[in-house]
């Protein structure tokens, strides 16, 4: 960890970061007790920041705003890594440029049908007209997904993904309203990743990667590395 | 020493365990705790939104958005975390510069246009300062370096990140960080603010 990722905590509170760098320090500050510290006690300094400029809203909002609850359904209670999701959904979302990310992907796919097999799956996941692409932010490497619900499958495209300790390997997870549904551990060499398979049963609200034995796990057992939103 | 922590000390407890209690409430969708935590925290929801995006009406809806957005995610509240107060602050600040950057980012901004906004920004602060109606606040603000005072509220108020507050006060990214940093920290550490998180 870069000693100035530490230094980012007030920036952050003060939603004063840039979009990348927030991504990378959503990834850092839960995971290190100093840093996830000074995010709630700067949270409690901005909130005095915007009570001190309170202004009463509209008279008629609060009608407005009682009939809306009324009919909006309320999210399940949190499991970690829904928590974390729920933390990255409030921050809006992180639009990349979608030719940009397909270039990448396709790019990413070219280059790695020329060594593995398995490409050849990627590409028409890919190629489904109802593929969604999601880019999984985390820390170091780029992880790609595409999703296809009319062929059942996703495919995974990775690189720059830092070797683990023997035994263990990445895990991807379906995040949906109920809950956290397991998909497979990835394949990975040379810290790529290229790969589809059967998508788990579920409607992706998101997907997320965590560190898991080798075997996977029922539900995570470690932080989220990598969450991207559909 | 945290010489301007509430005089009201034991007061101001019980009003946040109020809050969390009621936070919890809504987190099983108790509607009459929703009523109530609206009347709390809506003047300080709304009045962070319009100070950030400062037009009445896009305000207003922000502020909806924001209220529907706590029904819809309280049940994810951890009060471990913070209090109910800065919960809702965050979300209403991130909303409310998530609706003014993605009008930014649909247009191009020459650098006349950054030039204007670099007064109309500056006026902001000013105002802000004066019309800060929480003493406390106002008083801790004031025991800024006027330059760490400029850099939070462009940030905050002002819904900056701090590459733009570099660029407006025409000072090096890494200043701009380091003033907004210094500068959050000094009121963090003059307000009081829960320790115990």
């Amino acid at each position: 960890m870069s000693s100035d990722l530490h230094h980012l905590g007030a920036a952050y509170a003060l939603n004063a970061l840039e979009p990348h760098e927030r991504r990378s320090y959503e990834g850092h500050y839960p995971t290190c007790d100093i840093c996830a510290a000074e995010v709630s006690a700067f949270r409690e300094t901005a909130a005095e920041l915007a009570a001190a400029v309170a202004a009463e809203p509209p008279t008629d909002l609060k009608a407005a705003v009682m009939a809306e609850i009324g009919s909006t359904r309320q999210m399940s209670p949190s499991t970690s890594p829904r928590d974390e999701l729920a933390a990255r959904r409030r921050m809006g979302r992180a639009l990349p440029a979608v030719a940009a990310l397909i270039a990448l992907v396709v790019g990413l796919a070219a280059g790695l049908l020329l060594q593995r097999d398995s490409g050849s799956g990627v590409d028409s996941v890919l190629a489904a007209d109802d593929a969604v692409l999601v880019d999984l932010a985390g820390e170091a490497g780029t992880v790609l997904l595409a999703w296809s619900a009319d062929r059942g499958e996703v495919a995974v495209v990775a690189t720059g993904l830092p070797e683990l300790a023997s035994g263990l390997g990445y895990q991807l997870w379906l995040i949906d309203d109920d809950g956290v549904v397991p998909s497979r551990v990835l394949e990975v060499s040379s810290g790529a990743v290229s790969a589809a398979f059967g998508a788990p049963e579920g409607v992706p609200l998101a997907w997320g990667i965590t560190v898991e034995p080798l075997a996977g796990s029922n539900e995570p057992t470690t932080p989220v590395l990598y969450v991207g939103e559909v | 020493m945290r010489p301007l922590r509430r005089a009201r000390g034991a007061a101001v407890v019980d009003v946040a365990d109020d809050e969390v209690s009621l936070v919890l409430r809504v987190g099983r969708g108790d509607e009459q705790a929703f009523s109530q935590l609206y009347d709390l925290l809506a003047s300080m929801v709304h009045g962070v939104v319009l100070r950030v995006i400062r037009d009445p009406e896009q305000a207003a809806e922000v502020t909806q958005e924001v209220f529907v957005e706590i029904w819809r995610i309280a049940p994810r509240y951890d009060q471990h975390r913070g209090s109910p107060r800065a919960w809702v602050a965050t979300i209403a600040h991130r909303r409310a510069v998530d609706r003014v950057r993605s009008e930014e980012a649909s247009r191009t901004r020459e650098s006349a246009d950054a030039r204007i906004a670099v007064i109309d920004v500056r006026d902001t602060a000013e105002e802000v300062t004066d019309r800060l109606d929480v003493a406390r606040v106002g008083h801790a603000l004031r025991a800024l370096s006027e330059k760490q005072r400029e850099a939070v509220e462009l940030a905050y108020y002002g819904g900056r990140t701090h590459r733009e507050v570099a660029t407006l006060l025409e000072i090096p990214e890494g200043t701009a960080k380091t003033r907004i940093r210094d500068g959050l920290i000094r009121l963090r550490d003059l307000l009081g603010v829960d320790d115990e998180l």
